[in-house]
């Protein structure tokens, strides 16, 4: 572990999303748009673990999702009757967080040895492969889902269900955002960092350096998918009590988290924020003002940031702020 | 005790033979140079030396152990530090990151904390006189700058075999000459052994070897002292082609 200084960028995570969780509870009428943005942020924060960090883009984030919302039904619709109280939730985030290890494991060993397009090729079939799995075999009722609301409330009772998935999945999303800002920093602060910054430069060149590169990128793609996993099962399982495979394996959201860090700035600890509220606070409004155009506006966008800003709107504001006092907080 | 023994090593890319049953050793803190022309062999020598690909024949003894099937990675940590001839800094990280990435992950890296890599990092940015660029991103300097920061980041590793590709290309004779003291002063400062690869036999070779392997079309021509290899007949025959038929008119 480093000094607690080099810890400092936290501040800001907190402020960002301290800020955030104040508005929805205290701005009445807020808190559907405040809790969609913290999903997009925690979104863009578990993807950028692996894709900021390692220049790597995984097409197949969301089945990583998918499989986190899974472990979470499975767990309230097997177990409602065990008596085992919030320690269902608790095995639900558990089975979450295997599932998506397991899934990254698999996906890892294959994928991980290509590099670069062949990479983002082949786990575009990753999400789709896995829904015709759980359609076709049948797996979790198949195409018919698990719907689990009546068992939440058998589980927990009428209320108490009913702020389960209301306010404190909400909150876990918040929790899970935090989080993976924390893991990142971490990373960031430490050797895996340094070995995942060599890799995403030039691969070849931090084998030479000593770096197994195997080994780091599969820590880093393991850390995001079972972030995933668990916002999978806080954001989708326990806020709408219901799982359909061809919902929860839609490579539209891995394309959101794309356009979230980038928006952001790939590689950056504070990026998934910033694009995250940029993107979620301008969808929600392009969706009243021009519903059904939000992706037509959003395709020239990005075309434009990778072209003039590369480096995402935290990366610019590093580059303004190196050598102020507040070159410390902003990474 | 040889540093390295390479035997009988041999490596093909389809029907190219690239590096014909290559055999030499290479001592302890010894400065030698590998010098062929163009497509020589002497990348692809260089890349089996440091596992960027297996041998396809022939063994690699390293202080003993047997590193022939070893990654790239695994031989760096027993001490094989390696040069691009583009340099191939970490574009985004600092000068004192790039230096300190080989400080964490090199030789020694397993004991080293990334503070401690940091001062190394210090270090090694002395010795190459950048300090002002320190906290800049590597990707921003100049080439030249950013071969000496290749160097600085190969030494950090505290390798014991320290292989240098084309050190020296493009440069003009008066960067040249301080290239070829600094290296001498790492070989004795440090003492690793360093083998540079170079194109053209020339002045460079002279002040930065004692010993020359001469390859041509992936095999071995000649193994010996530099001032022996300089006025080598075959050596010049290589570079040269055969002195032209007396004829009488």
């Amino acid at each position: 572990m480093r000094p607690v200084k080099e810890y400092y960028p936290m501040l800001p995570v907190f402020l960002g999303y301290g800020i955030l969780l104040g508005i929805g509870i205290f701005v009445p009428g807020k808190w559907q748009l405040i809790s969609q943005l913290a999903f997009y942020c925690a979104l863009g924060q578990a993807f950028n673990l692996f894709m900021g960090m390692t220049g790597y883009v995984d097409f197949g984030y969301v089945a990583f999702l998918g499989v986190g919302t899974y472990g979470m039904a499975v767990s309230i619709f097997y177990l409602h009757d065990k008596g085992l109280g919030i320690g269902l939730i608790a095995i639900g985030l558990i089975l979450a967080a295997v599932f998506s290890t397991l899934l990254s494991l698999a996906v890892g060993a294959v994928a991980l040895r290509l590099r670069g397009a062949y990479f983002a090729i082949a786990t575009i079939g990753v999400n789709e492969g896995f829904r015709f799995l759980i359609e076709g075999a049948r797996i979790w009722n198949g195409a018919d889902g698990i719907i689990f609301s009546r068992h939440l409330r058998k589980a927990f009772g009428r209320e108490f269900a009913m702020a389960l998935s209301t306010q404190w999945a909400d909150v876990l999303v918040f929790s899970v955002a935090v989080l993976a800002a924390a893991l990142t920093l971490i990373y960031m602060r430490n050797k895996v960092g340094y070995a995942l910054t060599a890799l995403r430069e030039d691969e070849d060149a931090a084998k030479v350096m000593g770096i197994n590169v195997t080994r780091y990128k599969i820590t880093a793609f393991i850390t995001s998918a079972v972030l995933a996993g668990l916002l999978g099962a806080t954001a989708w399982a326990l806020k709408l009590t219901y799982v359909y495979p061809e919902d929860v394996f839609e490579i539209h959201y891995t394309v959101e988290a794309i356009i979230i860090v980038l928006l952001g700035g790939a590689g950056t600890l504070l990026g998934p924020i910033v694009g995250g509220l940029i993107y979620g606070i301008s969808k929600y409004y392009l969706s009243i003002v021009l519903p059904g155009f939000q992706l037509l506006i959003f395709a020239p966008i990005i075309i434009m940031i990778i072209v003039l800003f590369p480096e995402g709107t935290v990366g610019i504001l590093k580059k303004r702020v190196f050598g102020t006092p507040l070159e410390k907080y902003i990474i | 005790m040889a540093l390295l023994k390479v035997e009988n090593v041999t490596k093909r890319f389809g029907g190219l033979v690239a590096v014909d049953n290559m055999s030499f050793e290479i001592t302890h803190g010894e400065m030698m140079a590998i010098v062929g022309p163009n497509g020589a062999g002497k990348t692809t020598m260089f890349n089996l030396i440091n596992g960027v690909f297996p041998a396809d024949e022939g063994r690699m003894i390293f202080e003993d152990l047997d590193v022939t099937t070893f990654p790239a990675y695994k031989r760096a940590h027993l001490g094989i530090g390696r040069t691009f001839q583009i340099p191939r800094p970490f574009a985004s990280a600092t000068v004192r990151e790039n230096i300190a990435i080989g400080g964490m992950f090199g030789a020694a890296g397993a004991e080293i904390s990334v503070d401690r890599a940091m001062q190394l990092a210090d270090h090694y940015i002395d010795l190459i006189g950048l300090r002002e660029h320190r906290d800049k991103p590597a990707g921003g300097l100049t080439p030249t700058e950013k071969k000496l920061v290749e160097i600085a980041r190969a030494l950090a590793m505290k390798p014991k075999l320290l292989l240098m590709d084309e050190a020296m290309a493009g440069m003009n004779p008066r960067d040249i000459d301080e290239m070829v003291s600094f290296i001498k002063e790492i070989r004795d400062t440090e003492g690793i052994a360093i083998v540079s690869m170079v194109e053209h036999i020339m002045r460079a070779v002279a002040g930065l070897a004692e010993r020359v392997i001469v390859m041509h079309q992936g095999a071995l021509l000649v193994d010996e002292s530099t001032q022996e290899a300089l006025s080598d007949p075959r050596v010049i025959e290589v570079y040269l082609g055969h002195p032209p038929e007396e004829t009488h008119a």
